[in-house]
């Protein structure tokens, strides 16, 4: 029978030091872009810090929330997360930043709808995993039917653009149906399938493009495409063993664009070395460990996948995102879960921790 | 069934997790590759785009007079760089550029081909050059502020005032004292906007603003800063005196009002200067007093009641031996006054005076009117002179100090000295700088006068200036008598030390006079002294006239009222204008603020109307000020100006009117 313990310490205790080194860093990257922007140093750090207080209150709550009730939210959930996405792409509502739709903003606050539809889809998959363990093996009447909600979700998100958080949806579908036991044949085919569309994807939009040269040879064109990368390269690379010390990155000076979202980690790794970056790499590992344990203990099914699924969504992010700022992978607008600035990631990657808590609590007798 | 289900999960999820822990390592390894293995090639990279952060000079504030005309001004200069990467073709921009900035084309042409990201080209250009550079909008081109120190009356107070060094640092005088004041706080710009050349603009983006300097106030007054200035360089020139100078002093609050000092130096041109003409041998360079010291030894004697006026000493006919020495007198004088003895200034009585007065007591006052000590005036480098202590004292000691030798003093710790004696025994602190404002003219920092302590009492500093009075009046201080006037001094004639043989050479040494008036109320301590004059021998010829001629005006200026006049209705002013009671009473209220006065304001930029200070002054004065600028002034409240807008130094655009804040004196403070 299912107990009652303590939740996950370790999961707790590195997940409060990453979002806490995030302020931090987020101050450190964007004071002086904020001072000049904004005449507030501050202007980022302050809304850091409210993000960071309300996803400790979604963490706190969802602790406090057994998992099992999410259940019941998965149709709701689902549903207003299709409303959003589609809401998002409409003038009215989706506010255009950068020439892409990808914001609600309301007052002072954004929202990004896609980091709730990730949820929702996870929340889903959990609860149709759980349900059918039986119909995986048969492609239409298990792969299918997730493949084409999260098909249908990815593509909403395309058409932001975003295509980072839309592959995000469908590798993380794919992984997860693999765990509950689809066959790996299906799935490669489904992957096969998808390459060419990928491509087409790539070719419609000149800046994916720009991106993949840029990403095979940045320094072709260090002031153009590779411009971001070779900036990011200098940051890490300049940082060396010990890092140039804390507030003290040159590179946030203007050089390396939006030092203090996607590409925090290059500022991190420019001021607190080749030790504060593995320190924060070891933190996510950490983090992840403490995740599929939490997953391969949980007392039912719907906890299992709910906790892998979740688990494999922040190890998928931070992964890219690391991958992208070491230049690994092609430019995605993916931020650095728990540390990069961003308000509804943090609130939304706060609550999945939350849950892993609330999960870990109920680990199986065995 | 379950467990199969959970066994297969758990593999797979191990699978997965070896997968995971494969791309953490990979990630890691590119970790290290990129931050050990190419650390330095990255280094070298990010830090060659760095370099164009470049420091954002702070507008260094400026030094004022006690009434506000400026002495020291930073005005806007603008310094033209380039970015050596961006020039195409440097010999073609440097011949666009040498005829505008005046210099070979040879000369820019190497600046420009500099392998530097960034370098001055000239700094601190006039606006209407810089405008001649921007016309021709070079892309490879830019300018920063920078600031440019103007001395707009060139070498008056120039030992006072200081200089401010080619790297934009104070070097001498206040300008170095006040350093931390004035400097304000640099700020930094980049001159691009990114790495690798991108986005580059003329105007460099600012990261941190520069801050800055504050202004400082002197306690100097310009008129009669100039009018010391004025006779001590007539004396230095006609005698042919190694140095001159003058010190005027408020013995009342110890707030040096003059400063001249020969030879004197242009700041404006300071390095073509030497040192021994920069140097502010008022507060530097100590000196044997002499006969002046004697006025030490009165009032310590007085105090003590050792003697008094009118006791009798023998004059010896001239000669008096102590300890194997003989010290001699000009004149083979018989009985005479102790007030005789100064009078005269005889040697031998002074020294009988002071072998009863004993070292342990004479030491006392010589301590207590602050010799041996640095006044803490607050000028770099000052000398606390020479003072040893009464252990260290030969057998000889007691009487060649009683006559002012073997003991050196600066300039200024005479004046103070007599300042004390003036302020009826008070010592006062001497002070250079009346208040800090910040950069809108607003006082944030101001000095009071402070006693630094009551060395004898007013009735000993009363019965001593009647002695120093008799001194002028009818001594050997004669021509420093000032008509209408009662002045209260003593002369001083003091041979040098030889260094190489260690006696006293027969070349005449100092020469000075040190005294007050007018002597019932002292409104000024001057000191006048003279440094191996070749033409004059006697101080009572070539330092007392000098004495006369500053005292004479600046009395006239102070509007201090002649001894036979009206004492009811004071008339101000050379044109008879009306008596201004808010002045007056000011005066008398707080004597600080008495002497407010029209400033005369120097014009700092060509062409452009500035904004005088004028906090402090009265509506008339500020109006008078004003007057010439045509500025329209609105006006609230009544006494004294306590605010104003524009902050001094501003621009006066054409139809903007200046706003006036004004309250009693009283309010003030």
């Amino acid at each position: 029978m299912p107990r009652k313990l303590s939740p996950d310490l370790w999961l707790f205790g590195v997940v409060v030091v990453l979002v806490s080194l995030g302020v931090v860093m987020v101050y450190s990257a964007s004071a002086i872009i904020a001072a000049d922007r904004f005449g507030d140093p501050l202007f980022f750090v302050r809304k850091q810090l409210v993000w960071a207080l309300a996803g400790a209150g979604c963490l706190w709550a969802a602790m406090r929330l057994d998992y099992r009730t999410l259940e019941r939210l998965v149709i709701p959930l689902l549903a207003l997360s299709f409303v959003l996405l589609v809401l998002v792409l409409l003038p009215p509502f989706g506010q255009a930043i950068n020439g892409t739709r990808r914001w609600f903003r309301i007052g002072p606050l954004s929202f990004q709808p896609v980091e709730l539809a990730k949820f929702s889809l996870v929340l889903y998959l959990a609860s149709f995993l759980a349900r059918r363990p039986d119909t995986l093996r048969t492609f239409g009447r298990g792969p299918l039917p997730i493949l084409l909600m999260a098909g249908a979700m990815a593509g909403l998100t395309i058409l932001q653009p975003d295509l980072g958080n839309s592959l995000t949806l469908v590798v993380l579908t794919m992984v997860l149906a693999y765990l509950a036991g689809a066959r790996s044949g299906h799935l490669a085919a489904v992957v096969a399938a998808a390459l060419p569309v990928l491509a087409l994807l790539v070719a419609m939009k000149p800046y994916r493009w720009r991106r993949m040269v840029a990403f095979v040879n940045p320094w072709d064109d260090p002031q153009g495409s590779g411009f971001q990368i070779i900036q990011s390269f200098l940051a890490l690379g300049s940082g060396g063993w010990l890092g140039r010390g804390l507030g003290e990155s040159k590179q946030k000076l203007f050089y390396l664009p939006e030092p203090y979202t996607d590409f925090i980690f290059a500022i991190l790794g420019e001021e607190l070395g080749l030790l504060g970056g593995m320190f924060v790499i070891a933190l996510f590992a950490v983090v992840i460990w403490r995740g599929l344990r939490v997953g391969l203990r949980a007392p039912d099914a719907f906890g299992s996948y709910l906790a892998l699924g979740l688990t494999l969504m922040l190890a998928t992010q931070t992964l890219v995102n690391l991958a992208v700022v070491m230049g690994a992978l092609p430019t995605k607008g993916l931020p650095l879960p728990f540390i990069s600035f961003g308000g509804s990631a943090l609130l939304m990657t706060m609550f999945s921790a939350g849950v892993l808590l609330n999960i870990s609590q109920h680990a199986s007798a065995a | 069934m379950i467990s199969r289900r959970m066994d297969g999960l758990r593999i797979r999820t191990l699978i997965v997790a070896g997968c995971l822990g494969l791309a953490f390592l990979g990630l890691s390894g590119r970790l290290v590759y990129l931050q050990v293995v190419k650390h330095e090639e990255y280094l070298r990279l990010a830090e060659s785009q760095h370099a164009k952060a470049i420091p954002l000079t702070a507008k260094r504030g400026a030094i004022m007079d006690r009434h506000g005309q400026v002495l020291a001004v930073s005005s806007a200069a603008e310094t033209l760089f380039a970015l050596p990467g961006r020039v195409d073709d440097a010999e073609r921009l440097a011949r666009r550029l040498a005829p505008i900035l005046d210099e070979p084309v040879g000369e820019i042409a190497r600046r420009l081909q500099s392998s530097k990201r960034f370098v001055y080209v000239k700094r601190r250009l006039p606006p209407a050059v810089a405008q001649a550079v921007r016309d021709l909008r070079e892309p490879a081109l830019g300018f920063v502020d920078e600031s440019l120190r103007l001395y707009p009356n060139r070498e008056l107070a120039a030992h006072v005032v200081g200089f401010e060094g080619a790297e934009g640092k104070g070097l001498g005088g206040i300008e170095q004292a006040w350093e931390a004041q004035l400097a304000g706080q640099e700020g930094r710009a980049l001159v691009e906007r990114d790495a690798l050349g991108r986005e580059v603009s003329g105007a460099p983006r600012i990261l941190k603003p520069a801050r800055p300097g504050q202004g400082v106030v002197l306690t100097i007054d310009a008129t009669l800063q100039y009018v010391a200035e004025k006779e001590v360089d007539a004396a230095w020139r006609r005698t042919r005196s190694k140095a001159a100078m003058a010190i005027a002093m408020d013995p009342r609050t110890g707030e040096v009002l003059a400063v001249a000092i020969r030879p004197t130096f242009n700041p404006n041109t300071f390095s073509s200067a030497t040192d021994e003409e920069r140097r502010n041998r008022a507060v530097t360079d100590p000196f044997e007093p002499g006969s002046t010291f004697k006025v030490i030894l009165a009032a310590a004697a007085l105090e003590e009641g050792v003697v008094r006026p009118t006791d009798r000493v023998y004059g010896e006919q001239g000669a008096i031996k102590v300890a194997s020495a003989t010290i001699h007198d000009w004149k083979k004088y018989g009985w005479l006054t102790f007030a005789e003895v100064l009078q005269h200034s005889s040697n031998v009585g002074a020294i009988k005076v002071g072998l009863q007065l004993g070292k342990e007591r004479y030491y006392k006052y010589i301590t207590g009117f602050g010799f041996g000590t640095p006044t803490g005036v607050g000028l770099p480098g000052e000398s606390r002179g020479q003072l040893r202590s009464t252990q260290r004292w030969s057998g000889l000691s007691l009487a060649t100090m009683s006559i002012g030798q073997e003991i050196s003093v600066t300039a200024l710790q005479m004046v103070a000295s007599f300042a004390a004696v003036a302020n009826n025994g008070r010592l006062m602190q001497p002070q250079l700088v009346r208040a800090v404002l910040d950069a809108q003219g607003r006082e944030i920092q101001g000095f009071e006068p402070r006693v630094v302590r009551q060395v004898i009492t007013p009735d000993t500093a009363r019965v001593l200036t009647g002695i120093m009075t008799l001194v002028v009046s009818d001594g050997t201080g004669r021509n420093a008598a000032i008509a209408g006037f009662d002045v209260a001094g003593k002369t001083g004639t003091a041979q040098k030390l030889d260094p190489a043989t260690r006696r006293y050479s027969r070349t005449p040494g100092v020469l000075s006079f040190v005294g007050f008036v007018p002597a019932d109320d002292p409104r000024l301590a001057i000191l006048v002294m003279l440094d191996e004059p070749k033409n004059e021998k006697w101080g009572s010829e070539a330092a007392a006239p000098i004495f006369a001629a500053i005292g004479r005006e600046a009395l006239r200026h102070l509007q201090v009222s002649p001894r036979d006049s009206a004492p009811v209705q004071i008339v101000r002013g050379e044109g008879g204008a009306t008596a201004e009671p808010t002045v007056a009473s000011f005066g008398a209220a707080g004597s600080l603020r008495a002497l407010v006065r029209p400033a005369a304001f120097t014009p700092v930029a060509e062409g452009a109307r500035l904004m005088p200070a004028l906090v402090g002054l009265s509506l008339r004065h500020a109006m008078e000020a004003l007057a010439p600028l045509g500025v329209p002034v609105e006006i609230t409240g009544g006494g004294v100006v306590v605010a104003q807008s524009p902050p001094p130094g501003a621009a006066l655009p054409d139809g903007m009117p200046s706003r006036l804040t004004l309250a009693s004196p009283a309010a003030r403070r």
